[in-house]
């Protein structure tokens, strides 16, 4: 047999790898609220990329596969600093701290806005950009879980064994990242068009 | 039969009960009886109903975000 199988793998170029630079910086900005610290973790993740280029199998895009290496790194770093830096605010395991959006039957004080179209509100640039807002804004802690969560994709199990925090804690953030997303968001009307006077 | 479902004292969760299985729903599925008492709330009450559109908003913008340049 003949080495074609080897010859006909592409090689990567360090251009192709650092072309995806800007978006990597995206969401380790979104993830680590550090613009250095997000500049050093993408360089390391494109040149530990470069370095093992050869193991890319191709059966994802070059741009998924980066995203894992660099995903890889914020875990190890979050890891290290959540252990030195104590939490935000005193673990609230029943979400207590929302009691004051209900009555005392449990209904909520102020009515939810209703999203006609989840999907189309979705595209809208102006609503991506108070997403965005109200992520940058939530507890550094809580919203460091929630972007590993619905932008690096980590599922709960997940996010236990990578930071090394009980289900229990990895829930109650979530629930409140979720919970703050939506009242940052009922500033705004949840994207609905502001009204003129 | 659905509404008196949803009244019922065994079945019936507050809205501020719903929102946290609201949440939870968005990780991982929710078991049998936990889905069945969120789906008869959902049923009867238009602010969860609301709230469940909402972090689906939540989710599917930061998926498009992700997905952008």
């Amino acid at each position: 047999m003949t080495h074609e199988g080897i010859a006909a793998k592409p090689s990567i170029e360090f251009q192709a790898l650092a072309e995806h630079r800007t978006y990597l910086l995206k969401i380790a900005r979104l993830e680590l609220r550090d613009q250095h610290l997000a500049e050093d973790c993408v360089s390391d993740a494109i040149t530990q990329a470069y370095e093992k280029r050869a193991s890319f199998r191709g059966d994802s895009s070059l741009r998924t596969w980066l995203t894992t290496i660099l995903k890889n790194r914020i875990v190890d770093l979050l890891r290290k600093q959540w252990r030195e830096e104590p939490l935000d605010a005193p673990a609230d395991e029943e979400g207590h701290e929302f009691d004051r959006l209900f009555d005392a039957k449990g209904h909520y004080l102020d009515r939810p806005s209703n999203v006609d179209d989840p999907a189309q509100l979705a595209q809208q640039d102006a609503f991506l950009a108070a997403v965005q807002r109200c992520v940058e804004k939530l507890p550094k802690r809580t919203g460091q879980l929630f972007v590993m969560r619905e932008v690096l994709g980590s599922d709960t199990a997940e996010l236990c064994k990578e930071l090394q925090i009980t289900s229990s804690n990895v829930w109650v953030q979530l629930y409140r990242a979720r919970m703050m997303l939506r009242t940052c968001l009922e500033q705004t009307g949840f994207g609905r068009a502001p009204t003129a006077g | 039969m659905r509404l008196l479902l949803a009244r019922h004292k065994m079945l019936r969760i507050t809205c501020q009960h719903a929102s946290r299985l609201l949440s939870q729903q968005e990780d991982a599925p929710l078991p049998f009886g936990k889905r069945v008492r969120l789906r008869l709330h959902l049923a009867v009450c238009d602010a969860c109903s609301n709230v469940a559109r909402q972090f689906a908003a939540i989710r599917l913008a930061l998926q498009d975000w992700r997905e952008r340049d």
